[in-house]
């Protein structure tokens, strides 16, 4: 036993010392050869695709943070095609200063970057100047859900592709819903019944709002027989001919959110200062508001309201039609003089592959833009996703359209909070279906 | 020792304590040196990095330069031309000068390359920063989306100003001038406007998601940089267009901070790097001190387990040796106390040999002079010598044991094997003893069991030795009348090539005490008490048997209690020669069936089993009647018994009434031989008369069996097997040779065959019995008696040269060793020398007289 023992100590001492030779033998061989090159001159990077959009890349390397489901997409187009997604970013600093949209129309127009982030407005604006390269014959392209083609294509263009379908609906809290036994609404008539109950019964404020998403009770009222009755099409043409007026579709959506002005289920004042989340968020979180409105994510998300101390559930806004999900579709877009276009078709084909879109939305649990990946979604979203699988939802942006929707119905809607008439809100939503005949004529 | 132990410990200690001193001191030292490397090396790092900072401020001053420069020349170009307007519109836009647009002197709005209206509102040049004289406007976002700023730049013609030039740049444009890489993508670096704090510029390749590139706040926030005191020192440096660097947190990492003025302070290089990120060199010369430390500990770790082994390995040594020395000093103290209990055994011995040399050399002494005086008494003169006879034979005998053990002693003892039949064994040790117990009245039982095969390989010469010493002993210390049983018992093989025999040796005799027993074996020992110290004795007999026996790999033990007798066992292992069996001699003769019968089941089962490998049915009845009933049924049947063994005595009906009812039953002479244990003329007779039946003595032996089928088919009969004693040993009338040199020996021989009637010529050594013998007439010489010890010619090399003699007798007549050299090497030489037989001095006539019968027979 011990001259066993002995023998593998003096077998470890042994490896050990060849070990330490090998250590002190490959520290020898460091030295450089005197009469070869002294620097190894480190070939160009090579291919580069230049991306503008709202957010810094966060690198591959960078400590503790934690990337972003988009990154590890471009991430996995960079490795895949050997080439560098370079990010190009602006951030408004006030409500002085260009807005990002602006800024974007700016460097699309002026061919500075290869693709781009587009809000909804924005693909319409560019997509009618031709700037952007229809998409249509991606591969990625084919297994792209129609929702988002029906959003995005232009003059039969397919001009814009996002990675994610955001829906927008209605955060309740279902505790306090019971406490006051009252069922979730799904008319407005029956929305204002539960604003009444609760406002009676002591809750200030029981719709949380901001300066940004009331528009989606518009396009819920607005628009609900519109995209789910089978004659969508025919409609939306009579409004870009002139035949039927926005201001008709719109004005039950105002009229409503005056209502709740009126009677006091939502603060105006307030509601035109609050920054999405920021604002409203704290008094939802902590139980004093039963209701505000968000997108799908921030069900998900810790920073919003990923982390509720009571049951909350996530349904549609009220319509003649029931619970109605609000759908704006923003998208992916390249430039059609792109200074990297091939390269840039290819990072896309990559960012929007199905493999690439499993990914994102299982790490950010959003509907992925593919109809060939399916996720699982939490407890709180099943009302808002089972309309979605049904296709019971209304659309905020529409390129068809002739008057741009997300961004005008919500400076509208913004103006109404301002303290405008719906009246006067009508003639601005008459003055731009008229701009926009005078365009076309 | 316990002080010792402490003192050790202490050592110990102290020693531990001064290497984990010197490891501290190594520590503390290696510390300090990576500690200021460190130091220096981070300096060093900051004096590179504020060189980097000042090489890509001095690029971005350069660009800016020329940008002027160039402006300048195009205001001079344009204050060439005629058509201004043409020339500004014919401009197309590049990387750096993305718009160009001129007011004239005295408007506030102009035209543009882009075909705008201009006019200077919008721009800020508030600032009064200038590049080249050149007035530099704040930044701000243009057209296309990106940073910009204007530079205005008068156009001069005839020493008038006759309208301003704006060109607008792009920050982009620095990308291409700037590193791609800051510290290999860990800093980060922005061009930052001084006067609006916002970030227009950041260089491909820098910067994290949460590193803040709004604007100078934005970047505070971000990096967590909220000290009030700080912000406003900054604030007052980039007021002031100076240089800051400072050190903070930035997520957990410990940072530079940087902020370079641009352009007296126009813009600002501003952003960030980890120190680790700077000390990357001085990280690694630490991590290589660090692997040099840890090599060298690791050697030292080695050379001391390498110490600590060694040093084990010495103790261990070292105490191995000690135990050892000890062992040695016990061997030598128990060497010293068994030579000490030796030596007075030996006294003792001697004082013993002493006094038994002495009683009958006494004795011998006393008849002699007894017997000059009564020499005219025949009576007397008879008694005194068969006194001195008796007194010599005890002294011969003394003698003889001395000499044995002093040889087994002395490991000059050979065995000398041979095969042997325990027949004969048995029969010759049953012929000594079983006198010596009649005549003390002692009933002297012998049984052989189990016994599988009877013939052996041993030396016979040496067991006949351990038996004669065994039953003498037996006979000698029991009393009169008492009980001897002399045992051979088969036990079960360990290998199918030896036989293993125990043997037995019981008596009801005086016994022995528990303390003799301890030292029965051990030399010059004897049994000490009022009634042994009447048995004369060496006290050797049992030293001499235990050292035979396990000179044969055998095993001796011994029983015995006081008063109630003795037992003696032996345990021998003897090989089986390879022909054990002779189915020859059983089919020659005819016999496939016996029959045994006797009362005792165990003589059945022994036959049985002794015959076994004969071929040979033996079938086994217990009674005489059985046997009458068996031998009648096998006769019918036709299978009769050729040969019937039957004990002689037995209940009921004895061996010869049954034989007679048998000779009543069959008319055919069936032979019956008798087993028989004891002795007496009658009933031999009895036996005897009945025909064709002989004599077999128990216990059965095949061999004896065979020789008396042999004795009864060649007509012989009635002879006892066991008791072979000699019709009559005469040897009147003989003539023989002697050669022996010892004058009064040779007298006494002389005197002795003259008193047995034969004669003898002597010679003096063995040449002169050579010569004799050749000169001899033929018959002249019955036998020779050769002395072996002799002067000129030895009694072996004489009996070569006899035996090569060429003539008739030289191979035949019997040459009879008389010699004092009486082991069994001598007799084994004697007869490797061509000797007949070997008989050891003191001569025993009656022994010679039966030798030289057997040979003189032999040749006739």
């Amino acid at each position: 036993m011990k001259t066993v023992g002995k023998k593998v100590i003096m077998k470890s001492v042994g490896i050990l010392l060849a070990g330490i030779t090998a250590f002190a033998a490959v520290g020898c061989n460091g030295k450089t050869d005197a009469t070869k090159k002294l620097i190894a001159i480190k070939e160009d990077e090579g291919k580069i695709v230049n991306v503008f959009g709202p957010m810094e890349k966060s690198k591959p390397n960078a400590d503790n943070v934690a990337r972003t489901a988009f990154d590890m997409t471009v991430s996995m187009a960079e490795e895949k095609l050997k080439l560098t997604v370079e990010y190009r970013t602006y951030t408004a600093e006030n409500y002085q200063e260009k807005t990002y949209d602006d800024v974007v129309l700016d460097r699309v127009r002026n061919n500075m970057d290869d693709f781009y982030l587009l809000n909804p407005d924005s693909i319409k604006i560019l997509g009618e100047e031709g700037k952007l390269l229809d998409l249509s014959d991606l591969e990625c392209a084919k297994n792209i859900r129609d929702v988002v083609k029906a959003a995005n294509t232009i003059d039969g263009k397919l001009v814009a592709i996002p990675q994610e379908i955001v829906a927008y609906g209605l955060f309740i809290n279902k505790d306090m819903f019971d406490r006051y036994h009252l069922s979730l609404p799904n008319t407005p008539e029956e929305f204002l019944e539960c604003c009444r109950v609760f406002k009676e019964n002591g809750i200030e404020t029981p719709v949380g709002a901001n300066r940004w998403w009331l528009e989606t009770f518009v396009f819920a009222q607005a628009y609900a027989e519109m995209y789910n009755g089978g004659n969508t099409q025919a409609e939306i043409e009579a409004l870009n001919s002139g035949d039927s007026k926005y201001s008709d579709y719109m004005r039950p959506g105002f009229e409503f959110l005056q209502e709740l002005i009126d009677k006091g289920y939502i603060d105006a004042k307030a509601a035109y200062t609050y920054e999405a989340i920021e604002g409203e968020g704290p008094d939802f979180l902590a139980q004093k508001t039963p209701i505000v409105m968000a997108y799908w994510g921030a069900a998900n998300a810790d920073t919003a309201y990923g982390k509720s101390d009571f049951n909350m559930q996530v349904i549609g806004f009220p319509s003649s039609l029931g619970q109605m999900p609000v759908v704006p579709i923003t998208g992916y877009a390249i430039s059609a003089e792109a200074e990297h276009l091939e390269d840039t078709r290819e990072v896309l084909e990559v960012i929007l592959s199905d493999e690439a879109l499993k990914t994102y939305s299982e790490i950010n649990k959003v509907i992925p833009a593919t109809k060939n990946v399916e996720v699982d979604c939490i407890p709180a979203l099943e009302p808002l996703n089972k309309k979605m699988e049904e296709g019971v939802y209304v659309l905020a942006t529409n390129a068809s359209m002739n008057v741009e929707q997300w961004g005008n119905i919500c400076l509208i809607v913004r103006e109404l909070l301002n303290g405008a008439t719906v009246d006067e809100c009508m003639a601005e939503f008459d003055r731009l279906q008229e701009e926009s005949l005078a365009k076309d004529s | 020792m316990k002080k010792q132990e402490g003192h050790g410990k202490n050592r110990g200690f102290s020693l531990i304590f001064s290497i984990i001193l010197v490891f501290c001191i190594l520590g503390v030292v290696v510390f300090s040196v990576a500690r200021r490397i460190s130091a220096e090396m981070s300096l060093s790092a900051i004096h590179n990095l504020s060189e980097s900072l000042g090489l890509i401020k001095g690029t971005t001053e350069a660009i800016l330069v020329k940008e002027a420069e160039f402006q300048k020349l195009i205001a001079q170009e344009i204050a060439m031309v005629e058509e201004q307007e043409n020339f500004i519109h014919s401009y197309n836009k590049n990387r750096t000068m993305v718009k160009i647009s001129l007011i004239m002197a005295g408007e506030t709005e102009g035209i543009s390359n882009t075909g705008d209206v201009f006019s200077e509102e919008g721009l800020d040049f508030s600032s009064g920063k200038k590049v080249e004289e050149l007035p530099i406007s704040q930044s701000y976002l243009n057209q296309m989306g990106t940073w910009a700023y204007t530079m205005k730049c008068p156009v001069v013609k005839d020493n008038e100003e006759i309208a301003t030039l704006y060109v607008e740049y792009i920050y982009d444009s620095f990308d291409d001038a700037l590193p791609g890489s800051f510290y290999n993508g860990s800093a980060m670096l922005y061009i930052m406007d001084a006067k609006s704090e916002r970030m227009v510029l950041k260089p491909k390749g820098m910067g994290e998601r949460v590193a803040g590139h709004l604007n100078l706040q934005d970047f505070y926030r971000s990096n967590n940089i909220l000290e009030e005191e700080l912000q406003a020192e900054v604030a007052e440096s980039i007021h002031s267009g100076k240089d800051i660097m400072f050190y903070h947190d930035i997520r957990g990492k410990d940072s530079l901070i940087y902020m370079w003025a641009v352009n007296e302070g126009a813009i600002y290089l501003i952003g960030y790097v980890p120190i680790e990120a700077i000390q990357q060199e001085g990280r690694a010369v630490n991590q290589n001190i660090l692997a040099v430390v840890m090599v060298m500990l690791v050697a030292f770790l080695l050379c001391c387990i390498l110490y600590y082994l060694n040093q084990r390995q010495q103790n261990r040594i070292r105490k191995e040796q000690e135990a050892e020395r000890e062992v040695h000093n016990k061997q030598l103290a128990e060497a010293l106390q068994a030579a000490q209990i030796a030596s007075k055994s030996k006294t003792t011995f001697l004082s013993n040999m002493s006094h038994d040399i002495r009683t009958p050399m006494n004795a011998i002494l006393g008849f002699t002079t007894l017997l000059a005086k009564d020499a005219d008494n025949p009576v007397k003169v008879r008694e005194y010598t068969k006194k001195i006879t008796a007194s010599g034979q005890h002294l011969l005998s003394l003698i003889n044991d001395v000499l044995d053990v002093s040889k087994i002693e002395s490991g000059k003892v050979v065995l000398t094997l041979g095969k042997f039949t325990l027949n004969n064994l048995v029969s010759s040790v049953d012929a000594i003893i079983r006198p010596m117990a009649n005549a003390k009245e002692q009933v002297f039982d012998v049984s052989v069991t189990d016994i599988k095969h009877e013939y052996l390989v041993g030396d016979e010469t040496r067991i006949n030795q351990i038996l004669i010493n065994l039953l003498s002993n037996a006979v000698k210390y029991t009393q009169n009348g008492g009980n001897i049983w002399f045992r051979i018992i088969g036990q079960p093989q360990h290998s199918s090539q030896y036989e293993h025999i125990r043997i037995e040796v019981e008596d009801n005799g005086y016994g022995m005490t528990p303390d003799y027993l301890k030292t029965i074996f051990e030399a010059f020992t004897r049994a000490e008490n009022s009634t042994t110290n009447k048995v004369q004795g060496t006290g050797l007999g049992m030293a001499i048997t235990k050292n035979i026996v396990e000179l044969m790999g055998g095993s001796i033990e011994v029983f015995s209690e006081v008063g109630k007798g003795s037992l003696f066992r032996v345990d021998l292992e003897l090989r089986i020669p390879d022909e054990q069996t002779d189915r020859e001699f059983w089919e020659k003769s005819g016999i496939t069936r016996i029959l045994a019968v006797d009362d005792d089941m165990e003589n059945c089962r022994n036959i049985q089993t002794l015959m076994k490998n004969t071929g040979v049915t033996v079938d086994a009845v217990f009674s005489g009647e059985e046997a009458i009933r068996r031998i009648g049924d096998a006769f019918r049947a036709g299978q009769g018994y050729q040969m019937i063994l039957l004990d002689w005595k037995m209940p009921d009906m004895d061996g010869i009434e049954t034989a007679k009812w048998i000779r009543v039953m069959i008319s055919d002479p069936l032979p019956i031989l008798f087993l028989t244990a004891y002795e007496g003329e009658d009933m031999e007779d009895e036996m005897l008369r009945v025909a064709n039946a002989g004599i077999l003595a128990k216990p059965f032996f095949v061999s004896a069996f065979k020789e008396k089928i042999l004795e009864m088919q060649s007509g012989q009969k009635g002879k006892r097997v066991m008791a072979e004693a000699p019709a009559g040993n005469s040897i009147e009338g003989l003539h023989l040779l002697v050669a022996e040199d010892n004058e009064i020996n040779a007298e006494i021989l002389e005197e002795l065959l003259d008193v047995e009637g034969a004669t003898c010529e002597i010679v003096e050594n063995g040449r002169l019995a050579v010569e004799r013998f050749e000169k001899a007439k033929e018959g002249e010489f019955d036998a020779i008696l050769m002395d072996v010890q002799m002067p000129v010619m030895n009694g072996y090399e004489a009996s070569r040269a006899i035996r090569a003699l060429k003539r008739d007798e030289a191979g035949k007549i019997p040459i009879i060793a008389m010699t004092a050299n009486a082991f069994a090497e001598d007799v084994k030489d004697a007869l490797d020398a061509g000797m007949s037989v070997h008989i050891a001095k003191p001569i025993d006539m009656e022994l010679l007289k039966k030798t030289l019968n057997q040979w003189i027979q032999g040749k006739g």
